[in-house]
């Protein structure tokens, strides 16, 4: 358990921090929340701006500060409600060890925020000397070197979410050479494996999932290639700028050569269009601007490592961002193409084509024949629907009366059709439930005038819908089921009424002809869930993100405070092209800082900036900036190489420490900022699930591809709507289908996040049902048994079959006292009714044991 | 336990924090001492028509046929509205109170004097995910944590062999997941669903996942347990007693007892003949809802802090409360599926002495329109509409807020759903705009910027 250093310092008083840090991590954040909507720059209530040093130097009322807090003078802040108890007593510490408002941080006013600047980066120095400096400081040493079989499964979970592999320990256990471990790394770099790891931390700030999640939980079908293109991204260590113009822009960027359009961008364009999406929602305005809304949100988060979002209805509380900046950007992506179409109940979710018009027109062709066709059979239906009721109209109340005496228990008549009188016998048949319309049968009986209500409806129908062909009615008419309820009914389908379920012969001919032509069918050409270019909006602010509210015109550009109050050329429709470039420039230097600070958390567990998605003024203050600017400026020498900069980091002694604490660090440097040790880590979901597979050989290392098809949403009754159950495939966890609406509860058990907003980190819990799953669940049992299974069959010895047990299940030998009480646990293994029990109880011991499931 | 997402414990005060820091469920104190100690939220999928069960509209039998008289707002089913549709059931005084409730709710109705009903609820959206998210979680735009999610990292737990929120028979459509899901709360504040909508009672043959071990004996399992713990009491004394690893030990220790005395707590073959006729657990129409509603009963006596029952969409149940079309026949068959149950459920709190200490919620999310869909049916509505609580906290036999003479528009003391947020929260001693987590840059709350209590109603 580790508390983040503010929240420990809200509950136990301040000491033992710097009040740099407690003020960033607690006072900070709390004037944020409470006083700066109206003490701040432009407001500026009472004269008091509460948001930089520069303002608090203007009037420095500390001392009034804390009568007003304190709810007991006439003026009361906040007006919205008295502080809690530790939010005062925060206050009151700050204020009494003299409300230092620290400057390097925030000299004039939020423009000067430290991660808008450009970068500082200092020559000729190493990782381990920036981490060293800040340790002296302290006065706290490193830890130690990690023994080399601790390195290695660190090493190999931290590339491929995997434990190295037989002979992958073997070669790095012998090879005792110095660059062993560099050897290794460029090893497990090589392996596909490496991709499906550090894909999935992409695809968790890229939100990724397989449905529109929200209200119908609509499927993106083609989902899944995004999810591959990341992958293979990674694999193929795409260079930075190339990955985020690709993202945001893949559609636009110049096709292949020989090829008619770039189907890989198309596809990386998955980041926009995967978002969640209220497809149902009737306020289409609402709809899609939320959906807007939501790419802004990633896009900003991801890239930017900003809350960009929150101005949509607002100016920033924190963050320098101003409306007009947001729907600029909102500009952007409302001319950016999303829905295939937006009127109707539930929107139509766009799917870019990935294939060139030559190939795009059979297909479409062929969609066209179909729905010709299908118009034709329904209607020639529809017109023996009505010869048939026509018919049986004037028998109706034959009909109901021998249907009467059929349900009283009497015979059929013989000359009235079999079929239709089973009908009415079915549809008459008392009911518990209430069905008024035909309260009055059940009452009177009179069955001439349920004939005569329908025959009358008919003619009403017949003389609405000739009065709108001549042209005396405006609108066609309609006619609402449940105005004539009874009619209704023994119209439906299946209804008295109903056509015969056996097809009369021009109907099954034409259903022959539809099959003939589904057989005939083109190949379906491939598509993705991608976005395109669609109109250029001419977009306005929405005065508190109110549509009806239109406010000055907001052209397309970039935020003012990064990108400079020029307006930047846009030649592409949308404007995505030209945003795509500014991001991928290197002399952007936030998107930088964000990435390689996304790398550093991949490796030690939290980012130098532990608020990796957020950058702003109300996100965390870097705990070493000198060495994320240097990691930065790194990352542009090395080709903007992802391997490159996994290589930098793992060669540094700092990754490889032992995760033992020393005494003055444990107490000093309690949460680890100062890196005084390598953090231990529990697996991720992924890495848990695949681990379990590859305990027992079966682990399915099948790479890409979709583990489930179709389109649409489920029927609202049906169980088809979970996820697939992780249980029933092999495959790696990252290829799992991701249902936003019921996401496996296996993932959600261990900290998977929710798919559909970008998650920045893994949570960390422990809790019991955890446990729970390590001792009960069907799947770990499994894995258990086959691997006792292995052992008792193939090793003859019990002091082979221990020794082989720890080394699967752990990855490292035995002691002889363990080997001793493994030998003790089977042997004294109650009532055990064979060794394979015993030996599958064990096995599941050590999986559920603390050493399996965290990375040294 | 948790290692970073507690920031917002900060925002929870002093002492609970002091007291073990380490456990997301402990229970803590509220931010005030209040009556109620649990929710039961018994939540109508569909939208129950409020004009045709606990707001009477005498307007519409006058009018009935007429055209609305005013421009009709945004509705669902905007090409098949016909003009005002009076209500097919008669409306009667009950109690002391003298509350109108309509012939659709006989046994709720002698429940009256305990009734609070809302009888001017607004919500956002009026089509079912976003109206359905917004009741579970406050918003129709975000994903949000559900509110059960809010009330337990608020409270805590005070029973740790059950789970502290707990969802019976959830349906899947409309938001699925995220109805009980914490969001961005940490996972241990999450529901945990018990079956599913459309799934027969008997198919539940494990309420809880993973509660049940297939293959061991207790005693051989205590046996494994014991090595478990064993082999971890050695790693963790090579780590120098790392928390977290700590933590880890006592969690199978906990989920050792919560798999032998879970299980308990859903046996319900023990309960009485005169405690199931009660319920109408043996009537086929109320089996399925009379047995979530005996659950939320003995849940409620185990502790949980939050329990939600639903009535659900689905086999057995159609379309629910939803009946753009033939509004009498599916009111009727809903309205009876549950009537009895819900009565049996206050009754038995009450007897149990447990009505004070719970705060029981029902409704849907929206309300339906006074005009007809499809010639018999209603659509949705969440301009007004009715919603009522009962029990700990709040006023008995009284009526909260109107709509317009039609039923259409809340007109006074309007609730909206942050609203009846922030009031849920207050009666359970939490103030709504302190009970907040970091998440991105900015504390969030349930009541996300809005939610006003009702003080009116606070008994």
């Amino acid at each position: 358990m580790r508390l983040p250093l503010g929240c420990f310092l809200l509950a136990v008083g301040a000491w033992a921090q710097p009040a740099n840090e407690l003020f960033e991590s607690s006072v900070r954040p709390l004037l944020a929340a409470r006083c700066q909507s109206c003490h701040n720059a432009k407001t500026a209530m009472a004269g008091l701006d509460l948001t930089s040093a520069a303002g608090f130097a203007k009037k420095p009322i500390a001392a009034r500060l804390l009568e007003v807090i304190g709810y007991e003078g006439r003026t009361k802040m906040p007006p919205t409600g008295k502080l809690s108890e530790s939010e005062i007593a925060l206050l009151t510490n700050w204020v009494r060890d003299g409300a230092v408002w620290p400057g390097n941080a925030v000299v004039k006013g939020t423009q000067a925020h430290w991660a808008f600047q450009p970068l500082r980066p200092s020559a000729g120095k190493t990782i381990d000397d920036f981490l060293e400096a800040r340790r002296a400081e302290r006065g706290l040493r490193a830890a130690g070197p990690a023994d080399r079989l601790t390195l290695l499964r660190r090493a190999a979970f931290d590339l491929t979410g995997l434990p190295p592999t037989e002979e992958e320990t073997r070669l790095f256990m012998e090879d005792r050479s110095a660059g062993a471990f560099a050897a290794l790394v460029d090893r497990l770099l090589a392996s596909p494996r490496y991709g499906e790891k550090w894909g999935r931390h992409w695809l968790d700030v890229a939100r990724y999932a397989d449905s529109t999640g929200a209200d119908e939980d609509y499927r993106y079908p083609y989902a899944w290639k995004y999810r591959d293109w990341v992958i293979d991204a990674f694999n193929r260590d795409m260079p930075f700028p190339e990955f985020v113009r690709a993202q945001i822009a893949g559609d636009l960027l110049p096709p292949p050569p020989g090829q008619e359009l770039n189907a890989s961008g198309i596809i990386a364009t998955g980041f926009l269009a995967l978002g969640p999406k209220l497809v149902a929602e009737q306020d289409k305005v609402k709809m899609f601007y939320d959906a807007v809304d939501e790419q802004i949100d990633v896009m900003g988060k991801a890239f930017l490592g900003l809350t960009i979002s929150c101005a949509r209805c607002h100016d920033h509380k924190f963050d320098p961002v101003t409306t007009k900046d947001y729907y600029s950007l909102a500009s952007i992506f409302a001319s950016t193409r999303q829905f295939e179409q937006i009127e109707g109940t539930v929107s139509k979710l766009f799917y870019a084509p990935l294939a060139g018009k030559a190939e795009l027109a059979p297909w479409t062709a062929y969609q066209k024949r179909l729905a010709d066709k299908q118009k034709e059979i329904d209607s020639v239906t529809a017109k023996e629907a009505r010869r048939w009721r026509d018919h049986l109209a004037p028998q109706i109340a034959r009909y109901m009366t021998a249907a009467k005496r059929v349900i009283a228990g009497g015979a059929a008549d013989t000359d009235l059709d079999a079929g239709v009188l089973a009908r009415w016998v079915t549809y008459l048949k008392p009911a518990k439930e209430r069905r008024v319309h035909l309260e009055d049968w059940y009452k009177q009986g009179d069955a001439a005038a349920y004939q005569a209500n329908y025959l009358a409806e008919v003619a009403l129908r017949d003389k609405a819908q000739a009065d709108f062909k001549a042209g005396l009615l405006k609108e066609a008419p309609k006619f609402p089921a449940g105005a004539n309820r009874f009619f209704t009914e023994v119209n439906a389908a299946k209804g008295p009424l109903g056509l015969p379920e056996k097809d009369s012969a021009a109907v099954a001919a034409l259903k022959a002809e539809l099959a003939a032509i589904k057989a005939a069918a083109p190949p379906e050409p491939p598509f993705a869930c991608g976005v395109a270019e669609d109109k250029a909006v001419e977009q306005h602010v929405f005065l508190r993100g109110n549509p009806d509210a239109k406010g000055e015109l907001a052209p397309k550009r970039f935020p003012v405070v990064l990108a400079g109050d020029r307006l930047p050329e846009i030649k592409s429709v949308s404007g995505r092209l030209e945003l795509a470039n500014w991001l991928a420039e290197p002399s952007n230097v936030l998107p930088l800082r964000v990435i390689v600070n996304r790398i550093w958390q991949g490796h030690f567990g939290q980012g130098l900036v532990r608020t990796p998605n957020n950058f702003g003024v109300a996100g965390e203050l870097p705990t070493h900036p000198e060495l994320l600017d240097w990691l930065a400026a790194e990352f542009v020498k090395r080709g903007s190489s992802f391997k490159a900069m996994h290589r930098l980091l793992m060669l540094s002694e700092a990754y490889q420490m032992s995760g033992d604490t020393n005494e003055p660090a444990k107490t000093k440097d309690a949460d680890n900022r100062l890196l005084t040790r390598f953090p231990m880590r529990r697996k991720t979901v992924e890495e848990i699930r695949d681990s379990l597979l590859a305990l027992d050989g079966s682990l399915d290392l099948t790479i890409g591809g979709a583990l489930a098809t179709g389109t649409g949403t489920d029927n609202e009754f049906s169980d088809g709507r979970k996820s697939m159950h992780p249980d029933d495939s092999k495959r790696r966890t990252v290829y799992l289908q991701l249902r936003r609406s019921n996401l496996a509860t296996l993932l959600t058990l261990f900290d998977f996040g929710d798919a559909t907003t970008s998650t920045e980190i893994r949570e960390q819990t422990n809790v019991a049902p955890q446990a729970l799953y390590m001792m009960n669940s069907k799947f770990v049992a499994e894995r258990a048994r086959t691997l006792a299974g292995k052992l008792v069959e193939e090793e003859r010895v019990d002091q082979a079959r221990a020794r082989r047990a720890w080394q699967t299940v752990l990855g490292r030998q035995a002691t002889p006292d363990e080997v001793a009480a493994t030998l003790r646990y089977v042997a004294g293994f109650p009532n055990g009714d064979g060794q394979l029990l015993a030996w599958s109880s064990f096995c599941r011991a050590l999986i559920a044991s603390n050493d399996f499931i965290y990375v040294p | 336990m948790l290692r970073r997402a507690a920031c917002g414990f900060g925002m929870l005060g002093l002492s609970s924090l002091l007291a073990e820091p380490n456990d997301p469920l402990a229970a803590r104190a509220p931010h005030f001492p209040a009556k109620a100690k649990r929710v039961i939220f018994l939540f109508m999928h569909g939208g129950p028509s409020h004009m045709d069960t606990f707001d009477p509209k005498p307007r519409l039998i006058r009018d009935h046929g007429k055209p609305l008289p005013f421009k009709r707002p945004l509705t669902f089913a905007e090409n098949n509205v016909g003009g005002l549709l009076k209500s097919p059931w008669e409306f009667k005084r009950h109690g002391q109170s003298g509350l109108e409730i309509s012939e659709l709710f006989p046994n709720v109705a002698r429940h009256a004097d305990e009734l609070c009903l809302i009888r001017s609820m607004v919500g956002d959206s009026v089509a079912h995910g976003g109206a359905t998210l917004q009741l579970h979680t406050g918003s129709n735009t975000f994903t949000r944590p559900s509110m059960g999610s809010w009330v337990v990292y608020g409270l805590g737990t005070e029973n740790r062999n059950l789970p502290a929120y707990i969802t019976l028979k959830p349906g899947l459509s409309h938001g699925g997941a995220k109805k009980w899901s914490s969001g961005f709360l940490p996972a241990a504040y999450q529901g945990t669903a018990v079956g599913l909508g459309g799934m027969a009672i008997e198919k539940i043959n494990e309420p809880i996942e993973h509660l049940k071990n297939y293959g061991l004996t207790p005693e051989q399992q205590r046996y494994e347990l014991d090595m478990i713990q064993k082999i971890n009491a050695a790693s963790a004394a090579r780590r120098r007693q790392d928390p977290e690893l700590e933590a880890r030990i006592q969690s199978f220790e906990l989920a050792f007892r919560m798999q032998t005395e879970a299980p308990e707590a859903f046996d319900v073959s023990k309960e009485s003949a005169a405690t199931r006729k009660l319920y109408g657990i043996d009537e086929p129409e109320t089996a399925d809802f009379g047995w979530q509603c005996l659950m939320a009963r003995r849940l409620a006596e185990r502790n949980v802090r939050f329990i939600q029952i639903n009535h659900e969409y689905g086999p057995g149940n159609e379309v629910g409360w939803d009946a753009h079309s033939e509004l009498v026949r599916l009111h009727t068959r809903t309205a009876l599926a549950v009537d009895r149950p819900i009565a049996g459920l206050l009754t038995d709190l009450k007897t149990r002495g447990l009505l004070e200490e719970t705060l029981v919620v029902w409704g849907g999310e929206f309300g339906r329109t006074p005009i007809a869909e499809a010639g018999d049916g209603r659509d949705h509505n969440p301009y007004g509409y009715t919603i009522w609580m009962a029990g700990a906290g709040v006023k008995k036999g009284f009526v909260y807020g109107a709509t317009d003479e039609f039923g259409y528009y809340a007109v006074e003391d309007r609730m909206h759903i942050n609203d009846m947020h922030a009031t849920m929260l207050h009666l359970l001693g939490l103030q709504h705009d302190r009970l907040t987590f970091m998440y991105g840059g900015r504390p969030f709350r349930l009541t996300d910027v809005a939610g006003k209590v009702a003080t009116k109603l606070l008994a």
